[in-house]
């Protein structure tokens, strides 16, 4: 029962991070330039443990799309070790810096690529989670351009019109 | 303070001390290996050193099946690569890699590519994605005491194409065994004694002070300083000192233990950027780095830094030092070290110094943003941020 729950959390947190991102590339300068940095083509696939949820992204672009199935390997996979990693990772009880630290998930492709998807989670981390959490997983708070709410606007906005999938 | 988790691996056999280079025949045949592959560089064949380990060898019964001697001051890819092909067409069975870091990264790369069964480096980057593959003896003889490459489960190999230093992070890039003898580093240069001193320095502080230290990595780590504090400046001034040679050695061991268990941070970000841009030697950009990128660390290491003054300065010293400038004075004695090494040994203290231009700092700060010793350094880098380090130290 209890890893049903985490994977339907998991789950979730996996499509509000590419909704926040698709919204951010908008809405936030910083977020369009570190997208507009990436190849064309660029897609990253990340498992979150055994029979656990996937997320395939692809920038084209123009948009992170989000993809229901890959033929081909990503630019760059991340495999979370364990669905209680991935819990941990995606309910902001550790950052990323704190996964790469404790080893929470292991990584196909050049390291510049996690990087780069590096500035783009904790950017839409600080933004999604209140700031009592974001300070204790991001190394320092970002100062945003857009306040939170707007972007939780857009957001509900978005799943209301099926924007996302 | 001990984190919710973490993880310590050192596989590494450590043959340490007199006579250690001869037992490197007996290793092999431990292996089941005979027909090694020899790889070092064209000026360590001229110091006499790889021939001293090829002598000796021979001499044991283990003759070379093949000795490679081209690994560039700045290896890659494609030289990876390469060797991996000679390997092949001499039917090797083993590597015995004599050389610094290059040549030790360029091994582990050799390495990585015959035991997955592979050609191309390429298609193996990343972190702990790759399983264990065929066992390809591996024996590493450092040549200077600074990379600690010997003990760690990274290889840092230039991409030629992109002009970077790609890091190969797993646990089967860690050699068999590390060979540690006082003989291979008696005739390093003053001032490579000093900034290979420093880069095996910069591991331990790093890897003490970054967010994935643990009670092992510190263990490592403070034991690494110690044993600089005591021997990097004398063995500068008596050269030929082999009890403190092999000290150094020992420290740059221990340091490379430690990082390989709780990664670098912003001094190897930096250095790796502006290896891959500017072809910079690593160990003289880490002295040059350092010092900068410890005060601007401070804020957020100020507790680890305060705890490695007494190994840095020793205890009586250190106790003199009232408990909240402990952190400061770590800094200020980095900064001692390495203006006292440059006025012993002519360490340099400038980027200019290295011929690195100013028109290049862009694209070292842009580059540097994606090396992965930055997720883990204490204080948030950015674009502007990495600028101002390198100006400062320009
Ligand atoms: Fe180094």
């Amino acid at each position: 029962m209890k890893r049903i729950l985490q994977k339907l959390i998991v789950a979730a947190a996996l499509r509000l991070v590419h909704a926040a991102l698709v919204e951010l590339c908008k809405l936030d300068p910083y977020v369009h330039a570190q997208f507009c940095s990436l190849p064309n083509g660029t897609s990253y696939s990340i498992y979150t443990g055994h029979g656990a949820p996937v997320l395939h992204v692809r920038w084209d672009g123009q948009k992170l799309l989000r993809l229901k199935e890959v033929r081909e390997r990503a630019t760059c996979e991340l495999h979370l070790k364990s669905l209680a990693d991935s819990f941990l990772m995606f309910t902001g009880q550790i950052g990323l810096a704190q996964g790469y630290a404790r080893h929470a998930f292991s990584m196909q492709g050049e390291i510049a690529d996690v990087m780069r998807l590096a500035r783009l989670v904790n950017r839409a981390e600080a933004y999604l989670f209140p700031s009592f959490l974001s300070r204790r997983i991001l190394p320092e708070l970002p100062s945003l351009p857009v306040p939170s709410l707007r972007l939780y606007g857009h957001l509900i906005f978005g799943f209301l019109t099926r924007s996302y999938s | 303070m001990t984190p919710a988790y973490f993880e310590y691996q050192n596989a590494v056999k450590i043959l340490c001390g007199q006579n250690a280079l001869d037992r490197i025949p007996d290793e092999l045949r431990q292996w089941g290996a005979s027909r090694p592959m020899v790889l070092t560089d064209a000026v360590l064949m001229k110091l006499g050193l790889a021939e001293l380990v090829v002598d000796l060898i021979r001499a044991e019964g283990c003759p070379p099946a093949s000795i490679f001697t081209d690994i560039p001051v700045d290896s890659s890819l494609g030289v990876v690569n390469r060797v991996a092909a000679v390997f092949r067409e001499h039917n090797c069975d083993s590597i015995i890699a004599v050389g610094g870091g290059s040549v030790i990264d360029s091994a582990k790369g050799v390495r990585l590519v015959l035991s997955q069964e592979t050609d191309d480096i390429l298609s193996l980057s990343g972190v702990e994605n790759i399983s264990a593959g065929r066992h390809v003896p591996f024996i590493v003889v450092p040549t200077t005491a600074g990379t600690g490459s010997e003990c760690t489960g990274v290889a840092v190999i230039r991409n030629e194409a992109q002009g970077v230093k790609m890091e190969f992070l797993s646990p089967f890039v860690e050699p068999d065994a590390a060979v540690l003898d006082a003989r291979m580093t008696l005739k390093l240069p003053a001032r490579a004694t000093a900034s290979t001193g420093i880069d095996a320095l910069c591991h331990a502080i790093e890897a003490a002070s970054c967010l994935q230290k643990n009670p092992l990595s510190d263990a490592h780590a403070t034991a690494a300083i110690s044993l600089i504090f005591q021997n990097l400046l004398h063995v500068v001034q008596h050269p030929s000192d082999s009890a403190a040679r092999l000290q150094m050695a020992l420290a740059a061991t221990l340091a490379g233990i430690a990082f390989s268990n709780s990664m670098v941070g912003g001094v190897h970000a930096i250095g790796h950027a502006l290896g891959g841009v500017c072809h910079v030697p690593h160990a003289d950009v880490m002295a040059i780095l350092l010092p900068h990128v410890m005060h601007f660390n401070l804020p957020r290491a100020r507790d680890s830094y305060a705890s490695l003054l007494p190994h840095m300065i020793g205890m009586d010293a250190a106790s003199s030092v009232p408990e909240e400038e402990r952190a400061q004075a770590m800094v200020n004695a980095v900064s001692h070290l390495t203006e006292h090494l440059h006025r012993l040994a002519g360490l340099h203290l400038r980027l200019s110094d290295l011929g690195v231009k100013e028109e290049d700092m862009e694209r070292v700060a842009e580059t540097a943003l994606n090396d992965g010793a930055l997720i883990v350094n204490p204080v948030a880098l950015d674009r502007e941020r990495v600028l101002d380090l390198l100006h400062r130290a320009y």
